[in-house]
């Protein structure tokens, strides 16, 4: 990782020597003391401590009584626990693939007029569902989705008005609708970046292509495609974090209903540590949810990294 | 260059389909707001009298400027002191390169994909226990713990493209380390700074979780999590919790819209990093 | 200059990250010991010596209350204007919201007086002050023992008896409130004395092309539990499901007549009785539509009298649910607005004489029965309020007196544990609504659930 950077080495006189006092390892880590020290205080611990947590029973104010694995047999066995992994699983679909695919798509057609005046001020439209908080988009959404609310007028206003319901609490509905959610979250962001990783292709390979008489899906599959490989990781990593460990849209759009629909395992987690007082067992979840992220994330990186950095 | 006029008249109308299908909700939300409050308008319709009011209903009933205030010093508790210790410590790994130094990048490293809700409850107990529940120093030190991983790693892949060379020019003119970090370092990375610090500020202000568990008072919370809790307490009244949501929105929309350029390369960059 | 360097050296890598390890190791042996050791000693006893005033000095009561609901805020008004040294600093959230926040907010950020959700496990916790001494103290204990026996939780872990753990500001009376316009477009010329009634003028709204029932179902709000209980009053006795509730000894909601009841409900579903998007409306939309005279029937309860006196004068009634058989006995749910004080409250006193002061006087009855549209606590004999004839008011004051005379009243099958609700009815009633639960698998699944949780 250090790189060429260390190339040049030159003798040192103990005269320098002993001018600095603090020897480079000590300041070095004297540097990275302040991090190290919240780091460990507010990550690493409260981390070792879910994994305690989750091999006991506790309430989160009487003693805890020790029981194994029976938090995590619970969480295998418990079809309402393991399904809130699959709800998991099933988001991935609609907060990465939908945006990244949709995004692919996006920036390979308006790739020719990145620079134009419209593309810039899309920059800035784009990146609004970004900024806002995720709780805003949820109450937006929520909305748009309702009975009353537009989605539902639209579809009766072009005749599909069998179509329409109650999006979010209908059982078959509800997960795609928080998903759609998810989506319009995330579809900025991956359009941009692509399209970001798009501009750094080198245009002539285009040029070349476009002489040989290549259309334009020929030259997507072996010019941009390739191109994009970090880009397309770097969105799909992002959007599937950001699907596994979902909060904030169902907190407010669903609580994980109708049913159990829509629950995911961070409300879920919420719901076992503070409602029901589950500690133990919304530990075991806790654990199991941070190790999903991990397999989920590095194969991913894995892959699309090229070793560059 | 050679583009046919039909592909980039595709790429225009796919643009603006959607910018369309990116404000529509907005839009949504601002004309729901207009209706009288109480009443439950059907999808998108203008009201028959716009009820301004609503703004100003929703302002006081938000407690809108106790809530400003509060995100506001939350942002000041974090932001700083995170973007200081991510450097230095971006500054150690990346530029010092002590020994061990590549071990404890990685434990940095694997911080940043722990989702929070992993560490949410013990989280609560151990801020319980240090008395700090309901004060915003619940969620001004585990939030810069927590942003730590991104921080170090955003810093150190700056300090990594630094040359050596640069230091040592500062050396022989008798810098101590302190002195180099601070006068020759610090003002180059200037640019990285700006951008992690656009982007803490991004996710403290938007920060939620943390925000509805260690604090029970909207008025010393976050942003996102008075959000919330303003649709725990308006939620029945559609058009004033619409007509509350947008003010919520404001203020980062209108940071948004002023650094914008910033704030779009810090994003890119800050999800191509992470 | 080899400063750079210095860090490829192998050798010099021990030390940090020694260092680096036997911090990281010191925390995990700080963890190490059992969560939770040092849990308060257990104990329910009331405070021994207690003031019956607010004094004199100035006092801010914090409270924590649910939205959408005026009476309280409107009774700590009126407080601070007869008492003005008491000021209140007020907290409000729906009622699915606080009963997450409960176990929480009492133990780590106690407020003075608070709307209590289900409350075994709260005072099994020891989070609630007793309040015994208070009792005996105002003389609430001479009141008739059915308005506190709701809130009473004893040694044993059932509810109904022993220690009181919290107080009503009111109690209030369910039943169905009807839209007298439509019901007369139904056909309805009286308030159908039998279920079969009932039905029939369900199926003649929906002839007429009227949503017969509307109700709230969705989010965190199963609200499907009202008429189902109403059914299972009508089919079976009281007795058990009260027993059930108060987690007596080896009761069960999974009995013949409660499937008769859920079938019943079923029945209404699949006959398309309900409104089609139930699973998506929360409370406040369900009273929206129904004042809007969007549909014939809401389940809820005296809560709302006032309000519909109000916006729909002379247009809304309430009928008690009738019985299976003609002249048989009519039961509801009556439970008290129930609010308790911290074990940790720093104001026990002042809540504690708040609480007296709402049930007895006069001012306080007057807005508990105007606003709050329920009947006040209290001995009796109180002072109450004239009513005007026509009113809803007045004729859920009057169910309130059927419902004393048969013996009829019961607490909430939601009220039974802490998680009952949002872990089990709600789910299981939207899986009902939308055809995705049997009546069976609804009681089995909930009985399960139960015994869960009265055993942990």
């Amino acid at each position: 990782m250090a790189g060429p950077l260390a190339a040049t080495v030159e003798p040192v006189t103990g005269r320098e020597r002993r001018k600095r006092r603090p020897r480079p390892a000590r300041l070095g880590w004297l540097f990275a003391l302040p991090a190290v020290v919240v780091y460990l205080t507010f990550v690493i611990r409260p981390l070792l401590l879910t994994v305690q947590y989750s091999f006991y029973d506790w309430n989160g104010i009487g003693a805890a009584t020790w029981t194994g694995l029976d938090n995590y047999v619970r969480l295998v066995t418990d079809p309402e626990l393991s399904g809130t992994i699959l709800h998991a699983f099933e988001l991935i679909l609609f907060f990465s693939f939908v945006p990244v695919l949709l995004g692919l798509a996006v920036a390979a057609t308006i790739r020719q007029i990145a620079q134009s005046r419209l593309a810039l001020v899309a920059r800035t439209v784009l990146f609004l569902p970004q900024v806002i908080p995720l709780v805003a988009a949820g109450i937006m959404w929520t909305w748009l989705l309702s009975t009353t609310g537009l989605i539902n007028q639209l579809l009766s206003g072009i005749g599909l008005g069998s179509l329409t319901r109650a999006w979010l609490g209908d059982f078959g509905t509800a997960l795609p609708a928080v998903g759609v959610i998810g989506a319009w979250v995330q579809i900025g962001l991956c359009t941009l970046l692509l399209l970001a990783g798009m501009s750094k292709i080198d245009n002539s390979l285009y040029e070349a292509a476009r002489l040989d008489g290549a259309g334009p899906w020929r030259e997507f599959r072996s010019i941009t495609l390739p191109g994009l490989r970090q880009e397309i990781g770097v969105c799909v990593t992002v959007t599937v974090i950001s699907a596994l460990a979902s909060f904030d849209i169902i907190y407010v759009s669903t609580q994980g209903g109708p049913g159990n629909a829509t629950m995911v395992p961070g409300l879920e987690i919420y719901y076992l540590a503070f409602a029901e007082r589950e500690v133990g067992m919304a530990s075991a979840l806790a654990v199991a949810l941070t190790v999903l992220v991990l397999l989920c994330v590095l194969p991913i990186q894995r892959l699309t990294r090229d070793g560059t950095r | 260059m050679i583009v046919t006029r039909r592909e980039t008249l595709t790429g225009r109308i796919l643009l603006v389909l959607l910018m369309v299908l990116t404000v529509l909700p907005f839009v949504s939300l601002f004309v729901t707001a207009l209706h009288p409050s109480g009443t439950y308008p059907d999808g998108l319709s203008w009201p028959s009298s716009p009820q301004w009011g609503n703004f100003i209903d929703a302002f006081q009933a938000a407690n809108m400027e106790r809530l400003l205030l509060s995100s506001a010093l939350i942002v000041l508790g974090v932001v700083p002191v995170s973007v200081l210790f991510g450097t230095m410590a971006g500054f150690a790994f990346g530029h010092l390169r002590m020994p061990g130094h590549r071990i404890g990048f990685l434990v940095f490293v694997l911080g940043l994909t722990l989702p929070f809700e992993g560490l949410i409850t013990p989280l609560y107990y151990q801020v319980r226990d240090m008395g700090l529940l309901n004060t915003r120093w619940a969620i001004i030190l585990p939030l810069i713990g927590l942003f730590m991983p991104f921080s170090v790693l955003w810093m150190r892949a700056h300090f990594i493209t630094m040359p050596d060379e640069l230091s040592e020019a500062a050396r022989i003119d008798g810098a101590s380390t302190w002195q180099l970090f601070w006068r020759v370092h610090v003002p180059l990375a200037r640019p990285a700074l700006t951008s992690l610090g656009i982007l803490l500020f991004l996710w403290t202000w938007n920060q939620f979780l943390l925000a509805i568990v260690l604090v029970d008072d909207p008025a010393k919370r976050t942003m996102a999590g008075a959000l919330g809790a303003f649709q725990g307490q308006w939620g029945t009244d559609i058009p004033l919790l619409c007509a509350g949501s947008l003010l919520i929105l404001t203020p980062t929309l209108a940071i948004f819209l002023i650094f914008q350029r910033r704030f779009v390369a810090a994003l890119l960059q800050g999800s191509l990093k992470g | 200059m080899t400063r750079t360097t210095s860090g490829r050296r192998p050798a010099g890598r021990s030390r940090p990250l020694f260092a680096m390890l036997a911090l990281s190791g010191a925390l995990a042996a700080a963890a190490c010991s059992a969560p939770g050791g040092d849990a308060p000693a257990t104990g329910t006893s009331a405070p021994a010596a207690v003031k019956t005033t607010c004094g004199t000095e100035p006092v801010t009561l914090k409270g924590y209350f649910e939205t959408g609901f005026p009476l309280p805020k409107t009774l700590a008004d009126a407080f601070t204007a007869q008492f003005p040294n008491v000021k209140w600093d007020i907290r409000e959230d729906q009622f699915a919201v606080i009963t997450q926040n409960a176990p929480r907010v009492l133990s780590d950020d106690p407020p003075d007086l608070m709307r209590i959700p289900q409350m075994s496990e709260l005072a099994k916790d020891n989070l609630l002050l007793n309040l015994d001494t208070y009792a005996t103290a105002y003389g609430w204990d001479k009141w008739p023992a059915s308005q506190l026996e709701q809130m009473r939780f004893g040694s044993n872990g059932e509810r109904g008896a022993g220690p009181l753990y919290a107080m009503g500001l009111n109690f209030s009376m369910t039943g169905v409130f009807y839209n007298k316009k439509l019901a007369a477009q139904a056909g309805m010329a009286q308030p159908p004395q039998t279920l079969a009634d009932f039905d029939a003028v369900l199926q003649k709204a929906k002839d007429a092309g009227i949503t017969p029932i509307n109700q709230f179902n969705g989010g965190a709000t199963g609200g499907l539990a009202f008429p189902l209980q109403n059914l299972m009053a009508a089919y079976g006795e009281t007795a058990p499901i009260n027993d059930w509730i108060f987690n007596k000894q080896g009761a069960t909601i999974n009995t013949p007549s409660n499937l008769q009841a859920t079938q019943h409900l079923e029945k209404w579903i699949k006959a398309g009785y309900l409104a089609p998007d139930i699973n998506s409306q929360d409370y406040a939309m369900m009273m929206s539509r129904f004042i809007g005279g969007k549909n014939l029937f809401i389940f809820s309860g005296d809560w709302e009298s006032g309000n519909l006196d109000k916006q729909m004068a002379g247009n809304a009634g309430f009928l008690l649910m009738p019985p299976a058989q003609a002249g048989g006995k009519q039961a509801a749910m009556s439970a008290p607005l129930t609010y308790g004080i911290s074990a940790k409250s720093r104001n026990a006193d002042c809540a504690a004489f708040f609480l007296n002061w709402v049930a007895t006087d006069q001012k306080a009855r007057d807005l508990g029965v105007q606003v709050g549209g329920s009947h006040p606590m209290g001995p009796t004999d109180a002072y109450m309020p004239a009513v005007g004839k026509d009113t809803v008011t007045a004729s859920t004051l009057a169910a309130g007196a059927t419902i004393g005379k048969d013996n009829g009243a019961m607490d909430f099958i939601a009220n039974a544990t802490g998680a009952i609700y949002a872990k089990s009815w709600t789910p299981q009633l939207q899986k009902l609504a939308a055809g995705q639960q049997t009546p069976q698998g609804l009681l089995t699944a909930v009985q399960k659930d139960y015994e869960s949780q009265v055993k942990g």
